[in-house]
């Protein structure tokens, strides 16, 4: 028969012996997360130092005068002109209307089939 | 000792939280005979239960704090950590430089410095054999003296490895050779920024520039410096000086392109310029940076100013006329025009025809105290030591006691007063704005400059826009009159003075300008450093044939880059939109 005292001596080495393997576990799992953290951070420094040199070499790329040799090579646009730049207003169709297209007064038929073909 | 003779006499087990009754620690010591060591042992326990309960309480404390207080910060919004976090990541030491939309303009590369411990090298030959088939520039004596030298542990032998070459050293496995981290500093555009920035030594100390004047700003921050420099118009305007230098076989030129309403300065470009990515001898004349250090005379550019004493002292009124017809004589020297009207001129037409007479005329009835009062109010007598640029020029500019009638007239239209192009467009800038004057800057939106003041009335301001506008349209800067862009503006030839002497064929000239006249964002100013005559100018050197031109295509190409609105009528809109689909 077991009587109280010997329960409660068992009951708290049992505790002891389970708050110690807890302890170690709970060691081992922090170890192995710091472990994991310094590496996440070497390899977080790694990518910035990367990054960093990309960023480098993606400026010396995107010199204006480089640019533009290129955009001369691929794509035939030109400098905008001032005369290019105007006013809604301008144009020969009436936005306010739920983008439906009406001709504006003062053009001709000819002339506003071909914006039309050229807004498409 | 003491639980094991409780536990024997009384056969009693103490558990956590319950104490022995007096009593029975009394029998104990009862036994022990002994009252002084139980007062000691009171004590030491006593002692020991202060010193569990001082670590408890902070473990507790700490705990507290980490869970409760610490752990707020878990919850704060992102974006005001962001930043911090992001730049405290930064790989190097001294800040990026970037334009004023974020493109990066000046950074440095994380690299390693290779050096030797003479103390723990054994062969030195074979070391350095090694070391010259990687580096063939470093030469083999020179590494057997590195290598052996006494006394000290660190010999430099290479700065700033690239990876590939630091990984050929560590392949051949000498203990004696150790890295030493380091950062070299790059300038990705080369040439556009070279005066901006200026460049830094070996040892990533500032020599010139921004690099030096700011040197402590970079090395003690690693957030990036945002300049108000724009890449984009920056390229445009020095590609403009460069295509210009070479049609008129200029020495130089400079231009700078300042927003009217702060003082930022958006471009700034002196030609020749160099690369700061290369190591340049002193004293070279391309690392002289026009734009904030040329000293020179105006010439008539300085009329603009004049004017303006004139309208703002209220002693001379905008159709005023004053005698041009014939030159004048002030105490000894002769005001003449260069191809002048001969007849009275009013004051816009002192500026469209750029008459010294007039200017000379305008500026007597004013007196010279206004005139030298104004020139102060401008900023004329100090050097611009605020602007963050190292190299900065000091004007010359006459003490009041030199300060004669015959300096009052020559200082009308642009002699005797030496300022740096800096200078003149900053207080151009402050005519054209509605009057006040912006101290000239080159950090994006810069709160530690000094405040701004005003310098003219905005009655007298709109008047100039006024004059300057027909400058432009039909005085000697009408090959700058851009459809659209109202811009206004006024041209400048200075002789220059060599040996004590003006040489009429040697010029500096100027062009100073602003857009769009109602509403000005911009001033430009162009200056060209002895241009030739060619057979397009018909020979001709004066500012209208060449700084002009050139003005007038830079704005042509920067407004719509700077997203200025054109004045076109809707009609002639139209007929543009018309055109664009008929072509």
């Amino acid at each position: 028969m077991i009587n109280t005292k010997t329960a409660i001596t068992i009951l708290w080495f049992t505790l002891t012996c389970v708050i110690c393997f807890g302890s170690f576990v709970l060691k081992n799992q922090v170890h192995d997360l710091e472990t994991e953290l310094s590496k996440i951070n070497n390899n977080i420094q790694k990518d910035v130092k990367t990054i960093h040199i990309l960023k480098a070499e993606w400026s010396h790329l995107n010199n204006p005068a480089r640019l533009k040799k290129l955009a001369a090579e691929h794509i035939s646009l030109n400098k905008v002109r001032a005369e290019q730049i105007i006013n809604y207003s301008a144009l020969p169709f009436q936005y306010e209307n739920g983008g439906i297209d009406i001709p504006a007064s003062g053009i001709n038929n000819k002339e506003y089939k071909k914006l039309v073909k050229a807004e498409r | 000792m003491l639980g094991v003779t409780l536990s024997q006499k009384n056969n009693n087990f103490y558990f956590p939280g319950r104490t022995p009754d007096s009593s029975g620690i009394n029998i104990l010591f009862e036994e022990t005979q002994d009252a002084g060591a139980i007062r000691i042992c009171r004590q030491r326990m006593l002692t020991a239960i202060i010193c569990f309960l001082i670590v408890y309480f902070i473990i507790g404390f700490r705990i507290i704090s980490v869970c409760l207080v610490d752990g707020i910060h878990i919850f704060t919004p992102v974006e005001e950590t962001f930043e911090n976090e992001m730049y405290a990541n930064t790989p190097i030491s001294r800040a990026d430089i970037t334009d004023r939309n974020g493109v990066l303009i000046a950074t440095s590369l994380p690299t390693v410095n290779l050096y030797a411990n003479p103390k723990n090298v054994r062969h030195p030959e074979d070391i350095a054999a090694k070391l010259t088939t990687l580096f063939p520039e470093i030469s083999f004596n020179d590494l057997i003296a590195k290598l052996t030298r006494k006394k000290t542990s660190f010999s430099m032998i290479k700065y700033n490895l690239s990876p590939a070459q630091q990984a050929a050293v560590n392949n051949l496995g000498i203990p004696a050779l150790e890295f030493q981290k380091s950062e070299k500093r790059i300038y990705p555009h080369k040439n556009l920024f070279a005066h901006i920035l200026g460049y830094t030594n070996i040892d990533n100390l500032g020599l010139a520039g921004i690099e030096k004047s700011l040197h402590k700003r970079l090395t003690e921050s690693s957030k990036p410096l945002q300049l108000s420099i724009d890449i984009g118009i920056q390229d445009t305007i020095r590609e403009e000086l460069l295509a210009a230098v070479e049609e008129f076989q200029a020495k130089g030129a400079s231009a700078i392109l300042m927003d009217v309403n702060n003082g930022e300065v958006i471009s700034m470009v002196s030609v020749p310029d160099y690369d700061p990515n290369l190591s340049i001898p002193v004293g070279n004349h391309s690392l002289f940076n026009f734009a904030t250090q040329g000293v020179y005379e105006a010439g008539s550019v300085f009329k603009t100013f004049n004017t303006a004493i004139g309208l703002e002292s209220k002693k001379v009124r905008i159709h005023d006329k004053f005698d041009a017809t014939k030159p004048i004589k002030v105490q000894g020297i002769t005001v003449s025009d260069y191809r002048g009207e001969n007849r009275w001129l009013s004051v816009g037409e002192i500026l469209i025809y750029s008459s010294n007479i007039g200017s000379a005329q305008l500026i007597s009835r004013v007196g010279k105290e206004a005139q030298r009062q104004f020139l102060i109010n401008m900023g004329f007598s100090q050097p611009l030591s605020d602007f963050e640029t190292y190299e900065k020029g000091r004007p010359l500019f006459p003490s009041k006691k030199n300060w004669r009638d015959d300096t009052m007239a020559t200082v009308s239209y642009g002699y005797g007063i030496s300022i740096t192009p800096l200078h003149l467009i900053s207080a151009f800038s402050s005519l054209i704005n509605g009057g006040i004057y912006h101290y000239p800057t080159i950090i994006k939106d810069n709160t530690a400059t000094q405040p701004a003041r005003r310098v003219i009335s905005e009655h007298t301001s709109k008047d100039m826009r006024d004059l300057l506008r027909d400058v432009v349209i039909y005085g000697s800067a009408k090959k700058a009159n851009i459809p659209g862009y109202q811009v206004i503006g006024k041209t400048g030839t200075a002789n220059k003075l060599v040996e004590g002497r003006y040489v009429d064929k040697k010029v500096i000239t100027s062009f100073v300008s602003a857009f769009p006249k109602d509403n000005p964002q911009y001033a430009l100013l162009v200056i060209m450093d002895e241009p030739k005559g060619n057979k397009k100018t018909w020979g001709f050197v004066t500012s209208g044939w060449n700084a002009v031109p050139v003005g007038g295509k830079i704005i042509s190409q920067i407004a719509p880059q700077l997203n200025i609105q054109t004045d076109f009528d809707l009609d002639v809109q139209r007929q543009h939109v018309r055109a664009a689909f008929v072509h």
